[in-house]
């Protein structure tokens, strides 16, 4: 499926060195610019969701139900993707502005920040594709890779995946729970109470805000609550659809490799960026439709440099494309739909278990 | 934009009570609150404090004073007391340790600023800082403080070393100090001495003050002493009797003074601080260490003088940072394992998940952290 050049120790601490230097003239780069650009994401963010919010006020009329359900979906969108994610990895702490610390960033959405900081941040952009280490590779309920053991579980696996996009934040939400372990008794019930605690108050806090708090809101002041309650759920699955749809489409295309346990033992720095670049596709399009992707639109850039402003991938692509051919790696690119479209078939393809070989004249 | 006066800002803060609490509990972001406050006026928000420019004044040829205005959020200070100043800069929001040279009541308080050659913030607030512009202030610290005895008191001040000592001189003859005082401060040039205007009308006002000057850079006039800090100096300038001793200035300044005071004997007390950071006692050869940064994916050959802030930004890393003195606690940062030594006391540290600061942490044994 990929036809990469085999790397020699030598070429892989040359091909590493060029990354590195590409990372530090970017950070060199740094400035009033970024700053400004991420100002701006947060007063879109800001626009959307309140605007879309004071729409909703004016109950059903179709014209603004739709528009304002549209532009809070747009809002949490942006929040979530090209501001909370990449806040969340640091990549604006050089700023040293309190309200883009990446410690400290909680963001709308059901899982809570400290959650995410470590399954994604931690777990998943430290070990990118390796089986059994980056629970991300199907988050669990999805085998998309002939190397993951087969389950009895995956042959509905379309309708689990179905379930999953729906309630997507639901699904990164509970990651960290690691409930399997705690059904297995590998985790005690009193080491995840404290995780289950915090889980449930950000969920409450979600829901009190959308669920409650607007539509009480809309009964107070005489506006319909239903249409609020409605617009707010409908944004939520609008959000929840489009992030799973980029975040499949980030490390499970039909290009995309995965990796063993063994074969990340003692890798070296010019190894991990390989890695990265194998276990991550990009999607093409223009500057609007990266951002609303959260420029994981630029998946690769992102995985070699998550703590890079993300809005640096478009300029560093051309380079790491380049980079990558010189070294005879594949830069996994394509649409949208065309990359959606591999992703779907690993899920059809991967739900039934691998035909064992007979022997002939058996 | 301004909808409320100054005044209001004040005031407002008791009513924002409720929405900090909500704040707290996470049902609201501080931002999108502080959003809203700063239309209303630009010195407001939830928590953070800010405060208003009210008047800027030379005090030296070098050196401004300014006199701030904060907002509800101020939670007072004490003078000798050094706060954080906050600006930015081409997208970076810089801080840097300013000494109070008054604190008054209402949340109005005097920093002086002196001009730092090459600085980043300093030539800017003195250049363009216009009276009316607001500044975020970072927490108040310091451990100067005015002696509670009735004994004489000697002032040691090299350069801006001044500041806070002028904070604690003019509160203490406000309320009254009657003992002897002497001020020697040491300063390059006559250009800089600062608030020398002040200080000579206030040595004119009260008896039991003198202050005197030592110019290191050229010769002396009349009544004025040359050359750095000696004992002769003080033998000159006073009797030395049973006194106390508050010394402030760059490092190498008051190690001299801490020196003086070993061999002098003098009955007392001596209380000091410097601006820059101590040279760290080198009492461990150099050895290197391998210095891995987590979630940068990185690891470097390192040594164990320099602080993990150095090593990290001669790595090209960018660590949120700001004092770069141990003081702010801005770049702290997740031991995730190995070991530290805090430069300032020498501590070992190696507890898993134990938060340091990078400015004042160098690595002791093979380690990583969490940046």
């Amino acid at each position: 499926m990929r036809a990469d050049r085999h790397l020699s120790a030598a070429e892989l601490d040359a091909f590493g060195h060029e990354l590195d230097a590409l990372r530090q003239r970017t950070l060199a780069e740094l400035g009033e610019a970024d700053a400004r650009y991420i100002r701006r994401i947060r007063a879109a963010v800001r626009f959307c969701c309140w605007s879309g919010r004071g729409l909703l006020m004016l109950g059903w009329f179709p014209p603004t139900w739709l528009l304002g359900t549209l532009l809070l979906g747009l809002g949490k969108i942006l929040e979530n993707m090209e501001l909370g994610h990449n806040v969340m990895h640091g990549q604006y702490d050089w700023m040293n502005d309190p309200e883009f610390a990446g410690r400290s960033y909680e963001w709308d959405i059901a899982g809570p920040s400290d959650f995410w900081r470590h399954t994604h941040n931690h777990v998943h952009h430290t070990w990118t594709n390796v089986l059994g280490m980056d629970d991300d590779v199907g988050y669990g309920v999805v085998r998309l890779f002939p190397e993951q053991r087969w389950k009895p579980f995956y042959r509905w696996q379309p309708l689990w995946v179905t379930i999953q996009a729906l309630l997507f934040q639901y699904s990164v939400a509970i990651q960290h729970l690691r409930l399997d372990k705690v059904y297995k008794g590998k985790l005690s019930k009193a080491e995840v109470r404290p995780l289950i605690k915090q889980f449930n108050a950000k969920v409450l806090r979600q829901w009190g805000k959308d669920y409650l708090f607007f539509p009480l809101l809309a009964l107070l002041i005489g506006a319909n609550a239903l249409a609020v309650l409605a617009g707010n759920a409908v944004a939520n699955l609008i959000r929840n659809l489009w992030t799973f749809t980029v975040i499949f489409c980030g490390h499970f295309t039909e290009q995309a490799a995965v990796f063993s346990k063994e074969s990340v033992v003692g890798e070296s720095r010019g190894h991990w960026y390989l890695r990265q670049l194998r276990g991550s596709s990009n999607l093409n399009g223009g500057p609007l439709f990266h951002i609303l992707t959260g420029n994981l639109s630029h998946q690769i850039e992102h995985h070699l440099f998550p703590d890079l402003p993300a809005r640096r991938y478009a300029a560093m692509a051309v380079e790491v494309r380049e980079i990558a051919e010189r070294y005879g790696q594949v830069y996994n690119h394509g649409s949208l739909w065309r990359q959606f479209r591999t992703v779907l078939r690993r899920i059809w393809i991967y739900r039934r278990p691998p035909v064992e070989a007979v022997p002939v004249g058996a | 934009m301004t909808l409320i006066p100054f005044a209001w800002v004040r005031a407002c803060s008791r009513l924002l009570g409720p929405l900090r609490r909500l704040v707290a509990h996470g049902w609201l972001r501080e931002s999108d609150v502080d959003v809203v406050l700063k239309l209303l006026h630009p010195a407001l928000r939830l928590n953070r404090v800010f405060a208003r420019v009210t008047q800027r004044q030379w005090v030296a040829d070098d050196m401004l004073e300014l006199t701030l205005q904060a907002n509800g959020n101020w939670r007072g200070a004490q003078p000798g007391q050094h706060l954080q100043l906050y600006l930015e800069r081409d997208g970076v929001r810089l801080s840097r340790s300013y000494s109070l040279t008054a604190v008054q009541a209402n949340g109005r308080v005097q920093i002086a600023i002196k001009h730092q050659a090459g600085g980043r913030v300093s030539p800017y607030l003195l250049q363009h800082l216009a009276v009316g512009d607001v500044l975020e202030l970072g927490p108040v610290q310091g451990e100067l403080s005015w002696p509670e005895t009735p004994d004489a008191v000697l002032l040691l001040a090299a350069g801006s070393g001044i500041t806070p000592l002028l904070g604690l001189l003019r509160a203490a003859l406000a309320q009254g100090f009657s003992a002897p005082i002497t001020l020697l401060h040491y300063v390059r040039e006559q250009g800089q001495r600062a608030f020398a205007g002040e200080l000579q009308a206030l040595q004119a006002q009260y008896s039991n003050l003198q202050v005197r000057w030592s110019l290191t850079a050229v010769t002396a006039e009349a009544g004025e002493l040359t050359g750095r800090f000696t004992a002769e100096h003080l033998r000159s300038v006073t009797a030395l009797p049973q006194c106390r001793v508050l010394a402030c200035g760059p490092a190498g300044f008051v190690a001299q003074v801490q020196q003086w005071w070993q061999h002098a004997q003098v009955p007392g007390a001596l209380q000091v601080e410097a601006f820059t950071p101590p040279a760290f006692n080198a009492v461990e050869g150099l050895r290197a260490v391998r210095l891995g940064f987590a979630r940068s994916h990185q690891q470097m050959q390192a040594d164990n003088q320099r602080s993990l802030l150095e090593l990290a930004e001669a790595q090209g890393l960018q660590p949120a940072h700001g004092c770069r003195q141990g003081i702010c606690a801005s770049c702290t940062c997740t031991l995730l394992s190995g070991t530290v030594r805090d430069m300032r006391s020498g501590a070992l540290f190696s507890e898993p998940g134990q938060p340091i600061r990078l400015c004042v942490s160098a690595p002791h044994a093979d380690l990583e952290i969490d940046l």
